[in-house]
């Protein structure tokens, strides 16, 4: 099989790379002149379709985040994160937030990209509860065998996975639903799989030109925005919480109050109760 | 691109509200004229407010920010908050004899800084120096009479006290083998300085990369250079190069990328942290033993 699209080798900051421009989006600082004007390339595109840009959708996805990780650390009691195509760290990470409600939550993020890995590997310090390990997401059995997440998580206790704007730069060709299938296949009873999730739904045009501008500006990854069957296809095997696969900011608002959102999300955590 | 001259001592903390202030007012398209004329003010007195070449008060940045519709929020209270530090003199105004304004300058960024990060080929990173190590840099430097070079020292001890304070920055530093060689002020020195590097690297914010001699040549064959990072989104990385009598501050975007994009090779080819320390104490193991 050929790879379309190799892990980021090194630092090229001549191709636009979906790690730095969703940093952007975020309002981060580390990201390039092609990275920027990759994603502005791409607000653009959306604001002449009438519908939210990039921005929106990385605040609400990250409003979402922190939220979701209140819920797995507090209610649903976990105390293992696996964090798959964790980006750039920014302020409020997955390990900051779980151990603010529990403090002995460790926390695993996996990346293949040789500038994250830096950065979080600088943030992480010697934390002895939260690590970064070079991996590619479509790899999930070379994920779960890595020694330095062994030393972390216990698979035979509950853990919660998050794939967070992630399972959207994996196309159909690359089997992402393979992959989700077969990684929550390795979860004890009990774990949590959490997604956020590109949706082409109700602006099929809109979904269709933001795909078109990241393959014209040759992005690290595609986009590939799905349809509410298709992301619910990747939550087939776990029972979903309440509110069940929602637009990002309608998950458990806080505080309680419907927000009108980008609507560019959908998200939706689950449980997994059987083998 | 700014050249500070140690003569003209504008603070970089003034040409950063200044050029944010520019920004904000063209993106309104307000000329400078009818800039100057809410504050009470001639279109050049604009000119030399938004190049950080004079003082600002605080009532004047006031009503620029309601002019350019900054009427609320985090951004408002960003730049006032600059405002009112660009003003303020530091607690390195005291140091004012044996500081040079073009430093004094880096010490007002150091200290309002969220993130630092250093690349050191000569010496260990000034925040991280032991008082005897600092001491044997100031001396390479200065034959000057004792009580300015304790005083030299102490400025940067003083320094040091950033790391420690409530919400202090993080400081990523990439250091050069050679550095952890080079032994000033003899072996004894820099056993110490090692042993400090060791322990400093276990502080929960600051983080040490070592470029062993193994590679080549590497990303930043120019030299030593800074990069700091303030928490306003709206705020620029500023980029600090030392030179012999003077600094570079750079803030415009293509500059800034040229050197980040150094800074993230140099990271990426470096020691992990945790390789790092591994190698910091191999070193010291190799050292000759005390005494001889």
């Amino acid at each position: 099989m050929t790879d379309e699209h190799p892990a980021p080798s090194g630092v090229d900051v001549n191709t636009p790379n979906v790690a730095r421009m969703w940093d952007y989006q975020l309002g981060g600082k580390d990201n390039f002149a092609a990275d920027r004007a990759a994603a502005e390339a791409v607000n653009e595109v959306l604001r002449k379709a009438n519908v939210p840009d990039g921005r929106d959708a990385a605040r609400e996805n990250r409003g979402f985040l922190h939220r979701a990780v209140r819920y797995l650390a507090g209610e649903a009691g976990i105390r293992q994160f696996i964090d798959i195509g964790a980006g750039l760290p920014t302020q409020g990470n997955v390990h900051e937030v779980a151990q603010e409600l529990a403090p002995e939550a460790r926390v695993v993020y996996v990346d293949y990209d040789p500038v994250v890995l830096v950065h979080s590997r600088a943030l992480l310090g010697n934390d002895p509860q939260a690590t970064i390990i070079q991996a590619d997401m479509r790899r999930p059995e070379e994920i779960l065998a890595n020694p330095e997440l062994r030393n972390l998580i216990d698979l035979s206790e509950p853990v919660a996975v998050l794939l967070i704007a992630t399972l959207h730069l994996i196309p159909d060709e690359e089997s992402p639903a393979g992959m989700v299938d077969r990684l929550l296949a390795a979860l004890p009873v009990g774990s949590y799989l959490t997604v956020t999730h590109a949706t082409r739904e109700g602006k099929a045009e809109a979904a269709a030109a933001l795909t078109a501008e990241f393959a014209r500006s040759r992005t690290t990854a595609p986009i590939v925005p799905r349809s509410r069957a298709d992301i619910a296809r990747f939550l087939a095997g776990v029972d979903l919480v309440e509110p069940g696969l929602v637009y990002a900011v309608d998950w458990r608002p806080d505080p309680p109050q419907p927000v009108v959102g980008a609507g560019w999300l959908l998200a939706g955590i689950g449980r997994k109760s059987k083998d | 691109m700014s050249t500070v001259e140690p003569s003209a001592g504008p603070t970089v903390l003034r040409i950063l509200l200044g050029s944010q202030l520019r920004r904000l007012r063209e993106q309104r398209g307000i000329s400078r004229e009818a800039a100057g004329y809410a504050i009470r003010a001639s279109e050049s007195k604009i000119s030399r407010l938004e190049l950080g070449r004079v003082g600002f008060k605080e009532r004047d940045v006031v009503d620029l920010l309601t002019l350019y519709g900054v009427d609320g929020g985090e951004e408002r209270m960003a730049l006032l908050g600059l405002a009112r530090d660009a003003n303020a003199p530091g607690w390195w105004h005291k140091y004012g004899d044996v500081l040079p304004s073009w430093f004094q300058s880096y010490v007002g960024l150091e200290a309002a800084a969220s993130l630092i990060r250093t690349y050191e080929v000569q010496f260990i990173p000034g925040l991280l120096q032991t008082e005897e190590y600092a001491r044997a840099v100031v001396l390479l430097g200065h034959d000057g009479r004792s009580e300015e070079i304790d005083r030299r020292v102490a400025l940067r001890m003083e320094r040091q006290t950033v790391l420690a304070r409530p919400g202090a920055p993080r400081l990523w530093a990439v250091v050069d083998e050679a550095a952890l060689r080079r032994p000033i002020g003899g072996p004894e020195v820099l056993r110490g300085q090692l042993e400090h590097l060791v322990a400093a690297a276990k502080l929960p914010n600051v983080t040490v990369q070592v470029i062993p001699f193994g590679f080549g040549g590497h990303a930043a064959a120019g030299g030593a250079f800074s990069i700091l990072r303030f928490a306003d989104q709206a705020l620029p990385d500023v980029v600090y190069i030392e030179q012999l009598t003077s600094a570079l501050y750079l803030d415009k975007r293509e500059d800034v990328d040229r050197y980040l994009e150094a800074m993230e090779r140099l990271c990426v080819e470096a020691e992990t942290p945790t390789e790092s320390v591994l190698r910091l104490n191999q070193l010291l193991t190799d050292l000759p033993p005390a005494g001889h």
